[in-house]
């Protein structure tokens, strides 16, 4: 095996790989396919972001000021979609790109020319989505979700966005393959499946529920293109057919797509809570049950996002309990994170930090997960801002919050530099903070009746919305210092040593230096 | 690395004994556990020795299946009252 990698990815070929723009069109090094995902990604979140700064300048105070109403349902519909599939998934993937390679003892990924043509997908469906602003009609302003009969009657832009999705998913299918393959087949010896890394567990699930559900999303919207160009009637009902079948197949997409963007965060934070308590993971194997089980239940609980939809009360009964039952496994890891900080020798160096706030916030959201997922207040905060409220603790608090602890985490290892400390904590407060400004006070709009997707709102609700939007628009400046630091760490940064972190025990910190050399593990470690 | 190879296939040898001797009980725990996100060290270190993945995939779905059905019960019951 060391033969073939020699032959392969000799010493002699380290420093001669392709410079220029050539290097990163071509390449098929999993560094430098994890670093353009990493840094679309942050892209896509800067437009995502962006968007959300124009729905929260509408909403600044009621009536309407900068955006008619048509635009700022393209701004909600957009902002989903582009934070959802162009700057969180493809920022797990980038990471795994980085990360899975090197925490098993892999020298590249399995398929290294299929992740290069993975990640070169993107930028396709990216500018598609973005792109489709400027067509007549503007881009689809149906909600994420495209529910039909919106996304049936919309203009080009829908279209736009439908095969967009097709070539996200497309890449998304070829990720996971990829992903699955390199763990299952590339570890390194002595690397069994109890040794690995949580990040790499988290991953490996993740992987399979993408595998899982991804074609079911491409099936959905080939169905809904076919619906609005080739005469079928799947979801109108004039023809036959039932608008209540897409949002049954999108949701059995839609829910496991929410563990897809949470698994690999649980993996985040499951490697940096142990480094900075300078403790082994408690309960590594429960963590591991608990990932496994989080997923099997996320495929049987889909039908709560549609409990107003119309629904007979035993399959409204039957999805609440499973939904609730999900909070046991995840409870599971809640207290393990807690139990491994339990009389640990801790510091709270910037990625603690953003585990610790991950851990607080996402408690937040996964409770009030709990309360939507009980019928009767469900029908009452369904559509409103509490929703809104409750997917942000999630998905910022949650998958945010983790992906820039484990940019900080990490970044040494990338970069060969540490970045500014002070810095980082200054982005770990302000985030904390306007974060918190944004979103906290959506709860309270939520339940006292504001509906979501509106440009307009009663009188009733203007103060607390004016402290989101200030929020907003704090967290939306607060992402610029992240922006500059991660610069200012690669071209200014101080030297790593191979491990600046104590109780880091995973391979890359303990077997290569930083920066990590552009080929790793061509001879696999022996892992005892 | 062939020292670890040997030693790897007399290993997998072990394994493969072992795991001809499974019981039922043994793959409706580990799956139930799994359910709960609980797991003792010493069961799941006897159970990664033992079990082989088509145990645990085959395990997993029936678990699944009786999982959603004893849900539904659930439900049943509480319409009936």
């Amino acid at each position: 095996m060391a033969a073939v990698h020699g032959d392969v990815h000799g010493h002699e070929h380290d420093d001669h790989h392709p410079s220029g723009i050539m290097r990163w069109v071509k390449t098929t090094n999993h560094k430098d396919i994890g670093t353009m995902y990493l840094w679309f990604s942050f892209t896509m979140f800067m437009v995502g972001g962006f968007l959300a700064m124009g729905i929260r300048a509408e909403l600044y105070q009621p009536g309407i000021q900068i955006l008619q109403p048509e635009l700022f349902n393209q701004f909600t519909t957009l902002h989903g979609l582009i934070m959802v599939f162009g700057a969180i998934m493809p920022a797990f993937v980038g990471f795994a790109n980085w990360q899975v390679p090197m925490m098993i003892g892999a020298p590249d990924m399995a398929f290294a020319r299929m992740n290069n043509w993975s990640f070169w997908l993107l930028p396709v469906a990216a500018t598609l989505l973005v792109g489709s602003f400027f067509v007549p009609g503007g881009a689809a302003a149906g909600g994420w979700t495209f529910y039909p009969p919106l996304s049936t009657q919309g203009g080009l832009g829908v279209d736009l966005m439908i095969f967009s999705v097709h070539i996200l998913g497309a890449s998304s299918i070829m990720g996971s393959i990829n992903i699955i393959t390199t763990i299952l087949n590339m570890r390194a010896p002595g690397m069994t499946m109890m040794k690995m890394p949580m990040f790499v567990w988290t991953w490996l699930i993740t992987a399979y529920l993408l595998v899982l559900v991804m074609p079911v999303l491409a099936g959905v919207v080939t169905m809904l293109l076919t619906d609005r160009h080739f005469g079928t009637s799947f979801f109108n009902a004039a023809g036959g057919g039932d608008p209540v079948l897409f949002q049954h197949i999108f949701w059995f997409f839609g829910h496991p797509e929410v563990y897809i963007m949470i698994l690999p965060a649980f993996g985040i934070v499951s490697e940096i809570i142990p480094t900075f308590s300078r403790k082994p993971l408690f309960g590594y194997s429960s963590m591991v049950y608990a990932t496994a089980s989080i997923a099997i239940l996320s495929c049987i609980v889909w039908a709560h996002h549609m409990f107003t939809a119309g629904m007979p009360t035993v399959g409204q009964l039957f999805f609440m309990y499973a939904t609730m039952l999900i909070a046991v496994p995840t409870g599971v890891k809640v207290f393990n994170w807690t139990a491994t900080m339990w009389r640990g020798s801790m510091t709270f160096e910037t990625p603690m930090l953003f585990a610790i706030g991950f851990i607080f916030l996402f408690v937040i959201g996964g409770f009030s997960g709990v309360i939507c997922a009980i019928v009767p207040i469900d029908i009452q905060v369904q559509d409103t801002y509490y929703v809104i409220a409750h997917f942000h603790y999630v998905l910022v608090s949650g998958a945010l919050f983790a992906l820039f602890a484990g940019v900080y985490y990490w970044i040494p290892k990338w970069t060969g530099h540490m970045y500014s400390e002070t810095l980082g904590k200054w982005h770990f407060w302000l985030s904390m903070f306007f974060f918190n400004a944004t979103f906290f006070v959506q709860h309270f709009l939520g339940l006292a009746g504001m509906p979501r997707r509106i440009p307009d709102y009663n009188l009733q609700f203007a103060d607390f919305n004016m402290i989101s939007s200030l929020g907003a628009f704090g967290f939306g400046l607060t992402q610029l210092l992240f922006l500059y630091l991660v610069i200012d760490c690669i071209r200014n940064g101080e030297k790593a040593p191979q491990s600046p972190w104590d109780g880091a025990t995973t391979l890359e910190w303990t077997h290569l230096p930083s920066p990590a050399p552009y080929h790793s593990f061509e001879t696999p470690p022996i892992v005892k | 690395m062939e020292a670890w190879l040997q030693n790897k296939a007399e290993e997998v040898n072990k394994i493969t004994e072992k795991q001809s001797s499974v019981s039922i009980l043994q793959i409706a725990k580990a799956v139930m556990a799994a359910f709960m996100g609980i797991r003792t060290k010493s069961d799941l270190e006897n159970d990664a020795a033992t079990l082989k993945p088509v145990h645990v995939v085959i395990g997993g779905i029936i678990g699944g299946l009786v999982f959603v059905i004893c849900v539904l019960l659930l439900v049943q019951l509480v319409v009936r009252n």
